[in-house]
């Protein structure tokens, strides 16, 4: 099945961009929201979802332009195009979900900044064709997404004892003297998962510094 | 046109601007309607928990059952500059530039338990919005929201979480000994620290880190319980 929809070629990129060129573990973009908005898994879902989608689409839409942007303005005119993409999930949040959307507040707005965006645009998208664009953007949204969905859980349950607010630490462990991490709430929490997260992804893909 | 000239550089900038307006305005004006809504219910919601529900609304209330709590138990309520109530007016009928406030009152089986006004003022970046509301007595906070503001988050934006919250609890605006009107006040740093002990009753912990925050937040409870005075006097005197 997932033959008939992507070729080979293009399932090696979706990999790249969560496995070997992961945008947060290899290139370490995008760290600012990944600490922001995952001391519950509920807004890091929704937020992996609005990035995910500016993303890919902006790639497509950059790179259906990229034969007839002048390159003298082609930074700003990626911007609009994201900028305008983040506005209309933010504004889908607004009415479909309101109270995730007040948790994540400038968070979403802030996606325009996340240099993983602007990164696949200018890196990907001016030079591929939509349909590869498209993957490469759905391969890095996704990569991010699983950082951020591993954080966020870790940071939930140690920090709060629930997952997606439900209940998941036995409340005899509380009875026996058990508490809340309540470091994990916190943004130094974040910093100690993510390290975590990148040594342990770093060991395994086998990547090392150029010198 | 080439591709690198000016000429076409300028047309090129336009049509994106036309293009991405024309597309952004057009998602926000159809879902005007929903966002809409979305706020209203805010609001009411912010109503109910500013005035303490002695029952309080589950968890995932849903909007159909938010609505109910808040028409069976808030009377909304119009009154003017002298404190007396207008009749036949609701928040919702209030012109701009008329001298009239809107005042929500908490009810259990006739009894008000609290009554509760609407606060707007400065923070650091953006206009706070809230609900302030206060016991029977006229003179105890019963508790305080902040629905919409673009504080700094982690920072200014602290003041919509509960622990901040909840220090307005039982705190006074009036003082019993000289009767003498005493809005709540936001310290900078804890209460503990700074204020003698026979006065902390008017005070509560600032937010470290959001000093301008916590002054706005005192300036909007002092104008707004300056304004609602002639009510509140009226309701001490019963």
């Amino acid at each position: 099945m997932a033959q008939a929809i992507l070729t080979k070629q293009e399932r090696k990129q979706i990999k790249e961009g969560m496995w070997d060129k992961n945008p947060i573990t290899f290139q370490v973009l995008g760290i600012c929201s990944s600490l922001a908005v995952t001391t519950q898994l509920k807004t890091a879902l929704v937020m992996c979802a609005a990035l995910t989608f500016v993303v890919a689409m902006s790639n497509v839409v950059i790179s259906l332009l990229r034969n007839m942007i002048p390159s003298k303005i082609r930074i700003i005119i990626q911007l609009s195009v994201i900028s305008s993409l983040v506005i209309v999930a933010d504004q889908f949040l607004r009415a479909y979900m309101y109270d995730v959307s007040k948790q994540l507040s400038v968070f979403v707005g802030l996606i325009i900044t996340n240099c993983i965006v602007m990164g696949r645009a200018e890196a990907y998208a001016m030079a591929n064709p939509p349909r590869q664009s498209f993957i490469d953007g759905l391969g890095n949204g996704l990569g991010y997404s699983a950082v951020l969905i591993l954080v966020a859980i870790g940071r939930e349950i140690l920090g709060s004892g629930t997952l997606l607010g439900y209940p998941v630490v036995p409340r005899f462990m509380y009875d026996h003297g058990y508490v809340n991490c309540g470091i994990m709430v916190l943004a130094p929490g974040a910093f100690f998962l993510l390290g975590m997260i990148i040594w342990i992804q770093r060991a395994l893909s086998g990547y090392t510094e150029q010198h | 046109m080439q591709r690198q000239s000016n000429q076409y550089t300028f047309m090129f900038a336009l049509a994106v601007c036309a293009i991405c307006s024309l597309a952004i305005a057009s998602v926000s004006e159809g879902l005007k309607s929903r966002k809409e809504l979305n706020v209203a219910l805010d609001i009411k919601k912010n109503i109910l928990k500013a005035v303490g529900l002695k029952e309080g609304l589950p968890k995932k209330a849903t909007a159909k059952e938010v609505l109910s709590v808040y028409e069976s138990k808030i009377e909304e309520t119009v009154i003017d500059d002298n404190g007396e109530i207008v009749e036949a007016k609701k928040p919702g009928d209030i012109q701009e530039g008329e001298a009239l406030h809107p005042l929500y009152i908490y009810k259990e089986s006739g009894q008000a338990v609290s009554y509760c006004f609407p606060i707007i003022g400065k923070g650091l970046w953006s206009t706070l919005y809230g609900y302030f509301a206060l016991e029977p007595d006229a003179m105890t906070v019963r508790g305080i929201t902040f629905y919409k503001h673009g504080e700094t988050p982690g920072l200014g934006a602290e003041i919509e979480r509960d622990w901040f919250l909840n220090n307005f609890k039982g705190k006074k605006i009036w003082d019993v000994r000289s009767g003498a009107l005493m809005p709540t006040q936001v310290v900078k740093g804890k209460v503990a620290g700074v204020i003698p002990e026979e006065k902390q009753e008017f005070y509560v912990d600032g937010i470290s880190g959001a000093t301008i925050t916590g002054k706005g937040v005192s300036q909007m409870v002092d104008r707004w319980v300056h304004a609602y005075e002639p009510f509140l006097k009226k309701i001490r005197k019963q």
